[in-house]
């Protein structure tokens, strides 16, 4: 992903090729659009897809409709603009042309997140992601009728491992690339399916937490249950495609400890 | 965390039990299976390395002739001295069915996408599935034809016994007195099968480490890998070795040898019900101490 520019200076032309759906239900198409990209000028996808927008002829030469897609920050912190770009899960904001299509004739293909329903062309819904962090209270417990006054003392080293585990942004990228993570549909399922590596790693950040891990037991008993830590297969796929460089693994062995302890500690009190 | 509260009845059996189910399915793998597997490939790659084993006895023998004397002490040990042996059987044959039912019921639950995600882990996520599978399929087809004696699964037909251990398992896999076409792919099916199950065995060592939290850290998680990698490496060696060494073994030496051993503890040779059809008389061998202990 961070691999420098090997594209030569001057103008080239490459082929976006897009996979369009207008709607939920609706059947998908594969249309491809030319692009006229110079090189150092940092151009990324969706500066192309604005440029596609602005004239929406495909390379048959027939016009069609804009591209419908997502985007935010773009600098990588929000994740509203994830897609699967030439068959990997990245942020697109961060995907310069200039990388990942160097040569004259490259063909980019994107594709909406597989796992999630797509809302139109690039556009999905993700909203699964944010109810897997409902299933692990992914919060701190605060409100109340009186100030708290202040948190318990956070030590450096908590910090540091809390830091990296905290600048996950629900962007979706280890849920996609994994296979144990898979598309449902029907929203019933939801509290059964796999949580998936983000809600796993959430659950560790607030059970690490002074004040959020008097909400420990309750996660760690959603952890326990069906679709939690224990439905991981260890491909470790989330880990290599996390744009954060999130140790999700190392999240995913601690939550499997502290569930195996919790496991024996209710064995033992019968709670 | 159910916004909606769900009624017992209506939570499947699995559901309900859930991790207790999942780290069961993660437990046999290693206690039974996984002990039994190291017992199982350390006594039968002893027809490679058996005539070491005897310790400087029958030095007169061949290692091939060693190797088939050492391994059928063994097996004579395990029938006569293990007690409640059919227990021990049971026990194993009821964990590897409760393994491998769990085990199709979580794979079924994911999907394989090396295509896309073609890194070393997701292989081995897809292999650990697929040796699965094919897995199951050869312990069927090796319990069956071995131990429960259907025997019209062996090319040949041979009936494989105890008191002959090394010379009828040597006739399953050649199919025959010499190798045929049946015995070679029979015995290429061992091959994809114990190679397959070596495997499983090894890499799911390193992910159940994983799944009950033992190994935390990235680091901690690869040095485990490297131990799984060894631990791995030594079975396989000693699984080839097993299957090459009963694939050359000549079985009509293999019988003389066996007959010898009964000679030498002045036990009545068994009745043979392989190789009938032709006279066969005790290897003889120096009067020495040989398998004294």
């Amino acid at each position: 992903m961070h691999t420098p520019s090997t594209a030569k200076p001057g103008t080239r032309t490459i082929t976006m090729k897009i996979k369009r759906c207008d709607g939920p239900g609706k059947p998908e198409r594969w249309e491809s659009f030319s692009l006229s990209v110079t090189t150092g000028q940092g151009m990324n996808i969706i500066a192309a897809l604005q440029v596609i927008a602005a004239k929406p002829v495909t390379v048959e030469g027939s016009r069609t409709t804009p591209v419908v897609w997502d985007s935010g920050c773009l600098e990588e912190v929000c994740g509203a603009c994830t897609m699967v770009v030439n068959g990997k899960v990245r942020q697109t904001c961060s995907a310069l042309l200039d990388q990942i299509a160097p040569n004259d004739g490259d063909v980019v293909t994107l594709e909406p997140m597989s796992k999630f329903p797509v809302v139109r062309d690039l556009s999905v819904n993700r909203q699964r992601v944010f109810h897997n962090l409902k299933r692990v209270s992914a919060w701190v417990p605060i409100d109340g009728t009186y100030a708290l006054g202040p948190g318990p003392r956070e030590t450096p080293a908590e910090q540091e491992v809390r830091y990296t585990l905290s600048t996950c942004m629900s962007c979706g990228c280890c849920l996609e690339a994994c296979p144990q993570f898979n598309q449902e549909p029907d929203s019933k399922n939801w509290d059964t399916a796999f949580l998936g590596a983000h809600a796993i790693s959430q659950a560790r950040l607030f059970n690490s937490h002074a004040t959020g891990k008097e909400l420990a037991p309750q996660r760690l008993d959603a952890l326990s249950g069906p679709g939690g830590v224990g439905d991981c297969g260890n491909a470790q796929n989330c880990v290599k495609v996390c744009p954060k460089k999130i140790p999700l693994t190392e999240s995913i062995g601690a939550m499997g400890r502290a569930v195996t302890i919790h496991a024996v500690k209710k064995l033992f009190t019968m709670k | 965390m159910s916004n909606t509260p769900v009624s017992q009845s209506s939570v499947s059996f699995l559901d309900r039990h859930h991790l207790l189910l999942r780290r069961l399915h993660s437990l046999s793998g290693i206690v039974p299976i996984g002990v039994f597997l190291i017992a199982h490939l350390v006594t039968n790659s002893s027809i490679m390395w058996g005539k070491v084993g005897l310790r400087g006895d029958g030095a007169d023998m061949s290692l091939a002739e060693g190797g088939a004397f050492y391994f059928h002490k063994e097996v004579v040990w395990i029938n006569n001295s293990i007690p409640h042996l059919l227990l021990i059987e049971l026990t194993l044959w009821a964990a590897i069915a409760f393994h491998s039912v769990l085990g199709f019921v979580y794979a079924f639950s994911g999907r394989s996408n090396t295509r896309n995600y073609g890194y070393g882990a997701n292989w081995r996520y897809t292999l650990q599935r697929i040796s699965g599978y094919i897995g199951i399929l050869f312990i069927f087809y090796h319990v069956a034809t071995l131990r429960w004696g259907w025997s019209f699964l062996v090319p040949g037909g041979t009936t494989w016994s105890h008191h002959y251990a090394a010379s009828t398992l040597a006739l399953s896999l050649r199919g025959g007195t010499e190798i045929t076409l049946a015995g070679v792919l029979v015995s290429a099916f061992y091959f994809v099968g114990i190679t397959l199950l070596v495997f499983h065995f090894a890499n799911g060592l390193w992910t159940s480490a994983i799944t009950w939290g033992l190994t935390v850290s990235q680091r901690a998680q690869q040095q485990w890998g490297y131990a799984c990698a060894a631990i791995g490496t030594g079975l396989m060696l000693a699984a080839w070795a097993s299957l090459l060494g009963f694939f050359l073994l000549d079985p009509v030496q293999a019988t003389r040898v066996e007959q010898a051993y009964y000679q030498k503890y002045g036990q009545p040779i068994p009745k043979r019900h392989h190789l009938t059809d032709q006279n066969i008389t005790p290897l003889k061998t120096e009067p020495s101490t040989l398998g004294k202990n």
